[in-house]
C-alpha cells in the first residue's frame, strides 16, 4: 500500500472533494485544469481565473459549488498521459510546487555537496588532462612530420642544349622527367618548363643585377646563375596561382605568355605585362656542361606573393 | 567561464538534467574495481581509434605500398614508431580486458533474466573485436600478417555450405592478394567500428535499462544500505584503471615497440607462422601431438577449427536459458564456477604449450 498525496477542494459554499490529478498545459507549462474526486466520481474542470487560494492541503475556489459542477465534465483517464509519457521541456521547473504522487530519491552525491562534486569534476579533468598532454606533442609532430622537409637541390638533367630550340628571344616549352620521393613513395612523372634562348636585351631583363645568385634561408649559396649564359630556364608556374601558361599571340601584346586561368601576361624574359601576376615568372638555376647537357634545379616557389619564396 | 558556457547550454537543453540522467545511476551494494572492465574497454577502443586514425595519415592500404608505408611510419615519421605500437599493444590489451570482462559477468552471474540481451550483445561485441584482430593483422603487409591471412581465410574456407564463398569473399578472389588488403581494410577502417558503435551503444542501453547486477553476496537490505551513485565512487575507479591500461600500454609499447618482418610474399621463407596471443591456444588445439586422435584428419581439423569454436559460442549464447536458476551467487553455482575453471586452465595450458613447443 502506498500513500496518495490529495488536497481538498474547497468551493465558496461547502468542500466539494478532493484532487486526484492535476492536468498541466504543455505548451504555457502551468496547471489547466484539476481533477476532482467527489462521491467516487472524477469530473474535470478548467481552473483559469477560478482559484481564489492554495495551500498544502486546500484549494479553495471563487465560484459556488452548483457552479462548478456546471463547469464541469467526466473525467476520462484515456484523454491524458503522465509525464513520463511525455517529453515536455523544463515543465519541473514551471510546475515545481505541483507534486501529483509526487515519488521521491534519495539525493545523490552529484547534486548535493557543491565543493565534492566540483572536487571530482576537476580531478577528473586532471587525470584526463595527465593523460592526453603528454601525448599533444608526439602527436603533432607526428602530423606536421612531412609538411617542412629541406630543401633537396638536386640537379635534373633537362636535355641537350642543341634540342632546346635556336631562336634567340623565342622560349620553348621543354618537356622533362622528374623523380621524386614522396614519403614511401618514389614517383615518375612529366614537367616542363620554359627554355629561351637569350638576347643582350632579355639578359638585361631577366638578370638586371648581373650574375643571380641563389641562396638558402641561412644565405649559404647554392648556385649561380651566370649572366652571360646562352639560355635562361623560366619555371612554368604562373606566379598567380600556379597555373600552366602558354606562348600565344596576344591582340594588343603581341607574341607572349598567357596564363590561361586568369589572363596574366608575361613577355619572353618574363616581366609581367598584364593580369593579375605579382611578380615576374621565376628563372631556376642553371648548369650547362661541356657537352652541352643542360641541367636544372627544379626549385618550386609560392605563387600569388610579390616576393619570391621558395618551397621546394 | 567554461560555468558561462555550461550554464548557457544547460538553459536551453537542460544539460544538468542530462548529466543527473547519465551520472546518478544507483548501484547496489556500491562501487567495485570488479566493475571497471567494461569502461576500460571503452577507454581502449577510443585510444585504438585514435592511434588508428593517426596512422591512417601515412598507411597506404593497396599491396604495393603498404609494407613501404607502415616502415615510413616505424622508421620516419617522428614518434610513428609509438603510434603503431600502442596501436599494437591497445589490440592485445582489448582482448586481455575482454577476457577478464566476461569472466567478471559470467562469475557474477550477470547474464541471467533480465540481462540476457546484454549478454547476447556483449557475445556480438565478442566477435567484432576478433574480427579486428584479424583484420587488423593483415594491413602491415609482412610474411607474419600474409601468412597467418592465408592461414586463417582457409579455416573459414572449411566452414560447411557457406565456406567457399565465404572464404572468396574475404579473399577478393580465389587466392589472397591486393583485393584481400582492399576488403580487409575496408572491414577494419569502417564496417566493424560503425558495427561496434552501434551495438556497444546498444549494450550500454540495454545495461542501463536493467541496472548494474550489483554483488551476489549480502541481503537486500544489506545491499540497499551500501547503495552509491556511479559517481563519484565508480566513476573514480574506473578513471584509475584507465590510467593504469593507459600506463601499461605506453610501456609495452616502449619498451618492446613493433618490429616488422620482410614483405609479403608466397615464397617459403624461414618464417614459422604463428597467430596473435590469443589465438594460440586454439593453434595448439589442432596440433598438439596429445590431441592429434581427435583433431588431425579433415573432419578433426573441421572438428577443431570450426565445430567446436561454434558449439561453444552457441552454447555462451544459449547460457541465459539454459541457466534460469536466479542464483547469481558464483560458489553455490558448482557447474558454472567447474566449467569456467575447466575452459580457463584449458586455454591456459593449451596456449603455454603452443609456446613450448615452438619449432
Amino acid at each position: 500500500m502506498q500513500p496518495r498525496i490529495t488536497a481538498k477542494v474547497i468551493c465558496t459554499d461547502r468542500e466539494v472533494g478532493e484532487v486526484s490529478y492535476v492536468i498541466a498545459d504543455p505548451i504555457a507549462k502551468s496547471v489547466s485544469h484539476l481533477v476532482i474526486k467527489a462521491d467516487g466520481r472524477e469530473s474535470v474542470v478548467a481552473i483559469d481565473g477560478l482559484i481564489a487560494g492554495c495551500t498544502e492541503r486546500e484549494v479553495r475556489l471563487t465560484c459556488a459549488s452548483g457552479a462548478l459542477a456546471a463547469a464541469s465534465a467526466p473525467f476520462r483517464r484515456d484523454d491524458f498521459v503522465t509525464i513520463h509519457d511525455v517529453e515536455i521541456p523544463h515543465l519541473e521547473r514551471n510546475l515545481d510546487q505541483v507534486t501529483p504522487g509526487g515519488v521521491l530519491v534519495p539525493l545523490p552525491v552529484l547534486e548535493k555537496d557543491l565543493s565534492r562534486r566540483q572536487f571530482f569534476t576537476r580531478f577528473t579533468n586532471v587525470i584526463g588532462a595527465m593523460l592526453a598532454l603528454p601525448l599533444v606533442f608526439p602527436v603533432v609532430r607526428y602530423l606536421i612530420y612531412p609538411l617542412y622537409q629541406p630543401f633537396t637541390n638536386l640537379w635534373i638533367k633537362l636535355g641537350a642544349i642543341n634540342a632546346m630550340g635556336q631562336e634567340p628571344g623565342v622560349p620553348k616549352l621543354f618537356k622533362f622527367q622528374k623523380t621524386v620521393l614522396e614519403g614511401y613513395i618514389t614517383r615518375h612523372y612529366e614537367k616542363s618548363h620554359w627554355v629561351i634562348k637569350l638576347t643582350p636585351e632579355l639578359r638585361d631583363k631577366i638578370y638586371p643585377n648581373g650574375d643571380h645568385e641563389f641562396r638558402d634561408d641561412k644565405g649559404t649559396l647554392i648556385w649561380v646563375n651566370k649572366k652571360d649564359a646562352d639560355i635562361a630556364v623560366l619555371s612554368g608556374k604562373c606566379t598567380h596561382l600556379g597555373c600552366a601558361f602558354r606562348w600565344r599571340k596576344h591582340k594588343r601584346f603581341g607574341q607572349v605568355f598567357v596564363c590561361p586561368c586568369h589572363l596574366s601576361v608575361f613577355d619572353p624574359s618574363g616581366t609581367v605585362l598584364d593580369g593579375p601576376a605579382p611578380r615576374r615568372l621565376d628563372v631556376l638555376p642553371l648548369k650547362i656542361s661541356g657537352s652541352g647537357e643542360v641541367e636544372i634545379i627544379d626549385m618550386e616557389f609560392k605563387a600569388g606573393k610579390a616576393e619570391q619564396v621558395r618551397i621546394a | 567561464m567554461f560555468e558561462a558556457v555550461y550554464r548557457w547550454i544547460d538553459e536551453r537543453i537542460d544539460l544538468k538534467g542530462l548529466q543527473a540522467k547519465m551520472l546518478n545511476e544507483p548501484m547496489a551494494g556500491g562501487a567495485r574495481y570488479a566493475y571497471v572492465f567494461g569502461s576500460a574497454l571503452l577507454f581502449i577502443f577510443i585510444m585504438q581509434a585514435v592511434t588508428g586514425l593517426l596512422l591512417m595519415f601515412y598507411y597506404a592500404p593497396t599491396a604495393d605500398h603498404a609494407w613501404e608505408s607502415t616502415k615510413y611510419i616505424i622508421e620516419k615519421v617522428d614518434f610513428g614508431w609509438f603510434i603503431l605500437s600502442y596501436h599494437l599493444w591497445g589490440s592485445s590489451a582489448m582482448v586481455a580486458v575482454l577476457i577478464m570482462h566476461i569472466s567478471q559477468v559470467y562469475l557474477w552471474g550477470a547474464y541471467k533474466k533480465p540481462r540476457e540481451m546484454v549478454w547476447l550483445a556483449g557475445l556480438l561485441l565478442f566477435l567484432i573485436v576478433i574480427g579486428f584482430g584479424f583484420t587488423g593483422y593483415l594491413l602491415p603487409w609482412d610474411q607474419r600478417s600474409y601468412w597467418a591471412t592465408v592461414i586463417g581465410i582457409e579455416i573459414v574456407d572449411k566452414a560447411p555450405i557457406l565456406g567457399d564463398f565465404l572464404g572468396r569473399f574475404l579473399r577478393g578472389g580465389p587466392v589472397p592478394g591486393a583485393q584481400t588488403l582492399s576488403r580487409f581494410f575496408v572491414i577494419h577502417i569502417m564496417i566493424l567500428p560503425a558495427a561496434l558503435m552501434a551495438v556497444a551503444g546498444l549494450h550500454i542501453f540495454l545495461f542501463r535499462k536493467a541496472g548494474p547486477a550489483g554483488p551476489f553476496r549480502g541481503t537486500t537490505k544489506e545491499l540497499k544500505e551500501k547503495m552509491e551513485y556511479f559517481f563519484p565512487t565508480q566513476v573514480w575507479k574506473d578513471i584509475v584503471v584507465m590510467g593504469l591500461v593507459f600506463v601499461i600500454v605506453c610501456t609495452l609499447a616502449v619498451r618492446w615497440p613493433h618490429e616488422m618482418l620482410e614483405e609479403a610474399s608466397p615464397v617459403a621463407s624461414g618464417l614459422n607462422p604463428e597467430p596473435e596471443w590469443y589465438f594460440l591456444f586454439l593453434f595448439q588445439l589442432l596440433r598438439d601431438p596429445a590431441l592429434a586422435f581427435l583433431f588431425s584428419g579433415e573432419f578433426g581439423e573441421f572438428l577443431g577449427a570450426i565445430l567446436l569454436p561454434t558449439l561453444f559460442l552457441l552454447l555462451l549464447a544459449a547460457l541465459p536459458f539454459i541457466d534460469r536458476s536466479p542464483e547469481r551467487n558464483i560458489f553455490k553455482r558448482p557447474i558454472a564456477l567447474t566449467s569456467w575453471v575447466v575452459v580457463m586452465t584449458s586455454i591456459v595450458i593449451l596456449t603455454v604449450r603452443a609456446i613450448m613447443f615452438r619449432e
